[in-house]
């Protein structure tokens, strides 16, 4: 595959798109200079630039190569994936755009911390965010190196290094103003290229689907037991974990709640989010059409999926591998160049949220109290993003072989775990107190760090036992379960004078989280 | 802090409160709802899923989750319209002109 040498397409896209995106960071530096201005890119953003960047945070790598990987080996069982994605985002939209866009400023953290004790539940928060960065930020980036390795045949040290490099200047320098509009640049070359390849994939079959489909039974091993429901989860627990996994983690990713803060009001708040479900929900759709078209047309190819059904360089690379094929070099240099922007910006948006919850939650509000000038937080953050990405680069250099999937499960179930039920019932349930809002994230916490070890995930796979303890991939339907019943429990057995102070302070919320 | 209790005691507003959760929650649940049935039916009826929809050789549980997706967007534009046409309702425009 990789021996023809460097693509020359691959390589005009990509340092087109990297001069591009340094002209906006220096542009935006010019911009950027007060704390409200660094986090939040002053809330001038218009909803549908929000929708687009939100869409971008979102649609990772993982999303565009990852699924139509997961297609290919699950066939039906990958649409679970793309509803439960696109009914999160209506979700959020539904039941958090508004309230938190009136009651935050920076961070979810804000919300969090309104009516309850500030400094406890700003700790929480920063934690819960640094516990989601960090390891979606390493597998993001192990995934990118693994890829540009592939793709470009640039040793996986460099290509971290770049990521790396890149990310961190995009934030320290631009805040949240370049990283924005880094984001909306990937995400309109992102659906442009994957609406081309799936023109080019349906052109294959006279734009037929049910052409292609009935090529899909005909090529697939398993013919059309690959439609059939079972081939990754075949109990209705599972269904339900990742459901939750997807619904709850999704609203609770620090980087995506990040975003309702950079639009002026609630009401671009709900069209920002609107703009994305209709985005979201058109990619995840694409995506798994492009899937059993790579069914169709890859297998069969000796070039691209050996005797065995197995795809060279894994499952990931079956979009790449398809718009080799229905494309050219041209087109598959496009793609690749695409899928390298797609991640650079994503640890963009990471890394500006795991620097805020530093810089903002932690040190100028709970060691700071507060006390101290705009220039002072805009520097403290400046730093923590320089700290946080030499730190990301070296932990991904180290972590090399680790488990990208894994990852990304341990990232998700705990923003569903800790920062989601925290966010929902501040929100909506009058009864909730600051003693039952921490005792609740750090029984998440447990449940879904103790949950993963045990699952077969890192039981069976990492640790190399026979049978998982736990035999389901995603522990959410548990350890939101414990989250929202220990918070409850607590909440309505506390009897502290803090406690009166919370609930009695639920009013004056509700209005503000109603009016703005 | 007095502005605050004032409004929750006016009528209009109340209205508006359960307006909107009426929209918030009957919408959130109906998309979960439908999702976690189309998820959980998929285990205990394969071969529906897998069987062609009417003469297209499309499988229906296919069929079916895209047109859940393309619910979800329809409805989420319609949720905008509205939740955003409330937004100019009267006891708002009172309030921020306080």
């Amino acid at each position: 595959m990789s021996d023809s040498g460097p693509n020359v397409t691959a390589i005009i896209v990509f340092i087109a798109f990297v001069s591009f995106s340094l002209f906006i960071t220096w542009w935006a530096a010019k911009k950027t200079r007060s704390a409200g201005e660094f986090y939040t890119a002053g809330g001038k953003i218009t909803g549908f630039q929000n929708g687009l960047a939100l869409a971008g945070d979102f649609m990772s790598a993982a999303t565009f190569l990852g699924l139509t990987g997961l297609v290919f080996v699950g066939g039906y069982d990958a649409m679970l994936f793309t509803v439960a994605i696109t009914v999160s985002w209506a979700f959020i939209l539904f039941a958090f755009a508004d309230r938190m866009r009136n009651l935050g400023r920076y961070t979810f953290a804000d919300v969090v911390a309104y009516r309850l004790e500030p400094n406890k539940l700003r700790v929480l928060a920063a934690a819960g965010t640094l516990t989601v960065a960090i390891p979606y930020l390493i597998a993001q980036m192990v995934g990118a190196g693994a890829l540009i390795e592939t793709l470009f045949n640039i040793p996986y040290l460099a290509a971290v290094i770049i990521v790396g490099t890149l990310m961190t200047v995009y934030v320290v320098f631009g805040g949240m103003l370049a990283t924005t509009w880094v984001q909306v640049t990937k995400a309109v070359l992102l659906l442009g290229g994957g609406s081309a390849l799936l023109v080019l994939v349906l052109s294959q079959f006279d734009f037929s689907l049910n052409t292609m489909f009935e090529r899909v039974a005909v090529q697939h091993p398993r013919g059309t037991g690959i439609f059939l429901p079972g081939n990754l989860y075949s109990d209705p627990v599972s269904i339900l974990s990742l459901g939750l996994a997807f619904i709850c983690g999704t609203a609770g990713l620090p980087h995506v709640l990040m975003r309702f803060f950079t639009v002026p009001d609630a009401k671009q708040a709900r069209r920002s989010i609107g703009y994305a479900v209709i985005i979201i929900g058109y990619f995840q759709a694409a995506v798994v059409i492009i899937g059993f078209g790579a069914i169709a047309l890859l297998i069969g190819q000796p070039d691209y999926v050996d005797a065995s059904g197995r795809i060279p360089g894994g499952s990931n690379m079956v979009s790449v591998y398809l718009s080799r094929l229905v494309g050219g070099e041209v087109f598959f240099g496009l793609i690749a160049a695409v899928a390298f922007a797609t991640i650079l910006a994503v640890v963009a948006g990471i890394l500006l949220s795991a620097s805020a919850a530093v810089a903002h939650d932690f040190y100028a509000r709970v060691i700071r109290g507060g006390e101290l000038t705009d220039d002072t937080e805009v520097r403290v953050s400046r730093w923590a993003t320089l700290i946080i990405g030499a730190t990301a680069i070296a932990l991904s250099l180290m972590f090399r072989n680790v488990n990208v999937a894994v990852l990304s499960t341990i990232a998700l179930a705990i923003a569903a775990s800790v920062n989601f039920p925290a966010i929902f019932l501040t929100l909506y349930w009058s009864g909730l107190t600051t003693r039952g809002a921490v005792a609740g994230g750090v029984a998440g916490l447990v449940v879904v760090v103790v949950l993963i070890v045990l699952s077969p995930t890192v039981w069976v796979n990492v640790l190399g036992n026979r049978n998982a303890i736990f035999p389901y991939a995603y522990p959410t339907l548990f350890s939101v379960a414990t989250a929202f019943a220990v918070t409850i429990v607590v909440s309505l057995t506390d009897n502290s004078e803090r406690a009166k102070i919370d609930r009695a302070a639920y009013p004056a919320q509700l209005v503000t989280s109603e009016t703005g | 802090m007095g502005t605050a209790t004032e409004l929750l005691d006016d009528p209009a507003f109340r209205r508006l409160l359960r307006q909107r959760n009426r929209w918030r929650w009957g919408l959130s649940g109906l998309l979960i709802g439908i999702y976690l049935v189309y998820g959980v039916l998929g285990v205990y009826l394969p071969e529906a899923y897998a069987a062609p929809l009417g003469n297209s050789s499309l499988p229906s549980g296919l069929v079916a989750g895209l047109s859940i997706i393309l619910l979800t967007i329809v409805l989420s534009m319609i949720y905008v319209r509205i939740a955003n046409r409330l937004e100019s309702s009267e006891v708002l425009e009172r309030d921020r002109q306080r």
